[in-house]
């Protein structure tokens, strides 16, 4: 089984090659604007690592977020073609679950964090079990204090993981129960040995089921707004 | 590489997906999710909102545009696709998706200038249109004269100085209350109105290339306040007509400044307000009666689409060049109107 991973939800971008049981090429950028010039470079790279060529693909998988909207749509675009080329399986996993699967801890439940702008980040409580984590709340977007009223709320030992650096140092002031931790970033590698996983279990979703996890609707009242600035337009 | 390369072409730099191929200048097919429908509910294009619906859209057009071509993506000479200019996160998704296909088939990658697409779409409408040529573009991004001294040589001539044709045509509609996109809707209402009945401003008489809008919209919101304020209801119709007349008059009149100057034997139109049915009777009566061919391509041809990116991929295939795979979009990119060509 051969598996192409994707991962640009965040300003690290990566691409990873291998198969079932291991894995065999990877490349890696820290760009927050980077993740367009780098796609198809570093899957060439990967390729010729390996000495693959695309139509050996089983399988594509890509983040398909929460993060930086554009980022992922170059992702799973750059997946999409691909897949779209080679026949290959096309899998959509989300950042959250990359970072919590790598933060494996004894006890803690695993708070993930995403940057997605305007003071906010993305998150989701995971419990570790043995051999990986489960998801045990929705994804959802919280500014710093929703995040700090989530860990306070629960009764368990925490472990912050992700971009935490992204939020004002006096979020998590006074959590005493809750400790930061790596990796700061989803990384393609991550994805893979996750998609692993899932492949494993036969299942298997539609193409028209790997979409973007935005979390957050398109704000349209920016745009009525600047309808509004032309004066004498708006009556 | 052959003369007639296989291209598909992806344009995504706005609101529509367009997916088109080509062999050389021949089109295969052209198939297009539009999204005015949902940016109708705005007036106007939300970026964010084009973005996602071209991530929707763009595999299952791929795929119709492959089939009704009748082509194998095998087959294929080429991808090419819309690297700029546009709004940046619609750009990506077309111009990711095309240069992961192309290097996954093993297939040559052409970043397109949008604004060079609608230079070559008339050719798409009929084989023979060939600079050296005058060509106006209009639409709700941009207007502008080109002379077209040879493929790849252009100079723009003239451009607008405000807002773009379609733009001025978008708000004036939305401010007569007759809805979005704008250009139809004028259109539409004007059949029925008197172009003589108003006599808006025709601007810049005395820079011979350039265009103004914003005077047109004063005049406008000039003209509609006095009827409110009088009690009266303005004549829709008449003021539909009279306005898209200005529009036209001056168009058109820049336009043949352009043919008169540079004594080319053929003019092209490109751009969504070139799906106008006063501007194109216009622009053939004028150059009917100087004796030049005029080549506007079929209306859906003239708006964005994929089959028009498709032809510049296919002819710069034919020169043998490509852009590699290591590009980003660029969303301001300017005009790719050099004044030379570097060989
Ligand atoms: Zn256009």
């Amino acid at each position: 089984m051969n598996i192409l991973a994707i991962e640009t939800a965040t300003p690290a971008s990566s691409v990873a090659l291998g198969t079932d049981s291991e894995l065999l090429a990877m490349s890696l950028q820290v760009d927050r604007r980077g993740h367009v010039g780098f796609l198809v470079n570093a899957m060439d790279y990967c390729f010729q690592q390996v000495g693959w060529t695309p139509a050996e693909l089983d399988a594509v998988v890509v983040d398909v977020g929460p993060g930086l909207f554009t980022g992922i749509r170059a992702g799973l675009a750059t997946a999409q073609g691909v897949a779209a080329a080679t026949g290959a399986q096309l899998l959509g996993l989300t950042s959250l679950d990359v970072l919590a699967f790598r933060a494996s801890t004894g006890r803690r439940i695993i708070w993930p964090v995403v940057d997605v702008r305007r003071n906010e980040v993305a998150t989701a409580p995971y419990r570790p079990v043995p051999g990986g984590v489960i998801r045990d709340g929705p994804p959802e977007v919280v500014g710093p204090e929703g995040l700090a009223a989530l860990l306070d709320s629960t009764a368990d030992d925490t472990l912050v993981v992700g971009d935490h650096e992204a939020l004002p140092a006096a979020t998590l002031r006074g959590l005493h129960r809750a400790k930061l931790g790596r990796p700061r970033w989803p990384s393609a590698d991550v994805l893979l040995e996750l998609a692993r996983a899932r492949m494993a279990k036969g299942d298997l979703p539609a193409p028209d089921d790997v979409r973007p996890l935005y979390l957050r609707d398109p704000d349209v009242t920016i745009n009525w707004k600047d309808f509004r600035e032309e004066a004498g337009w708006s009556e | 590489m052959t003369e007639t390369p296989v291209v598909l072409g992806i344009e995504t730099s706005c609101d529509e997906t367009g997916l088109g191929v080509v062999a050389g200048t021949a089109m295969r097919s052209n198939v297009l999710a539009s999204q005015v429908e949902i940016h109708a509910r705005f007036g106007g294009v939300v970026p964010e909102v084009a973005a996602r619906a071209h991530v929707e859209a763009v595999r299952h057009l791929a795929h119709r545009a492959l089939s009704e071509a009748g082509v194998h993506q095998t087959d294929l000479d080429g991808v090419a696709a819309t690297q700029g200019p546009g709004l940046v996160g619609a750009l990506v998704v077309g111009f990711t998706f095309a240069k992961s296909l192309a290097w996954a088939l093993g297939k040559p990658f052409i970043g397109v200038n949008h604004m060079e697409g609608h230079l070559f779409a008339p050719l798409l409408g009929d084989p023979g249109f060939s600079p050296p040529a005058v060509v106006l573009l209009a639409s709700g991004g941009h207007s502008q004269v080109v002379h077209m001294k040879d493929w790849g040589d252009y100079e723009i001539l003239g451009s607008t100085i405000d807002d773009a044709a379609g733009e001025a045509l978008d708000k004036t509609a939305r401010f007569l209350g007759l809805g979005y996109p704008g250009g139809p809707a004028i259109d539409r209402e004007a059949e029925n109105g008197d172009p003589t009945a108003i006599a808006f401003p025709r601007a810049l008489p005395d820079r011979p290339y350039d265009f103004s809008f914003s005077g047109l919209k004063t005049s406008l919101i000039t003209y509609v306040r006095d009827h409110r304020d009088a009690g009266t209801l303005p004549p829709i119709p008449d003021v539909a007509a009279s306005l898209q007349e200005a529009i036209v008059d001056v168009l058109v009149a820049k336009t043949f400044n352009a043919v008169d100057a540079t004594g080319v034997k053929v003019v092209g139109g490109g751009g969504g307000v070139m799906a106008n049915s006063r501007l194109r009777a216009r622009l053939q009566e004028e150059a009917d009666k100087r004796g030049v061919t005029l080549f506007v391509p079929p209306r859906d041809l003239c708006t964005d689409n994929g089959a028009m990116i498709a032809v510049v991929g296919a002819h710069k295939l034919a020169r043998g060049e490509d852009t590699g795979y290591n590009g980003d979009v660029d969303a301001g990119l300017s005009t790719p109107f050099v004044t030379s060509r570097p060989d």
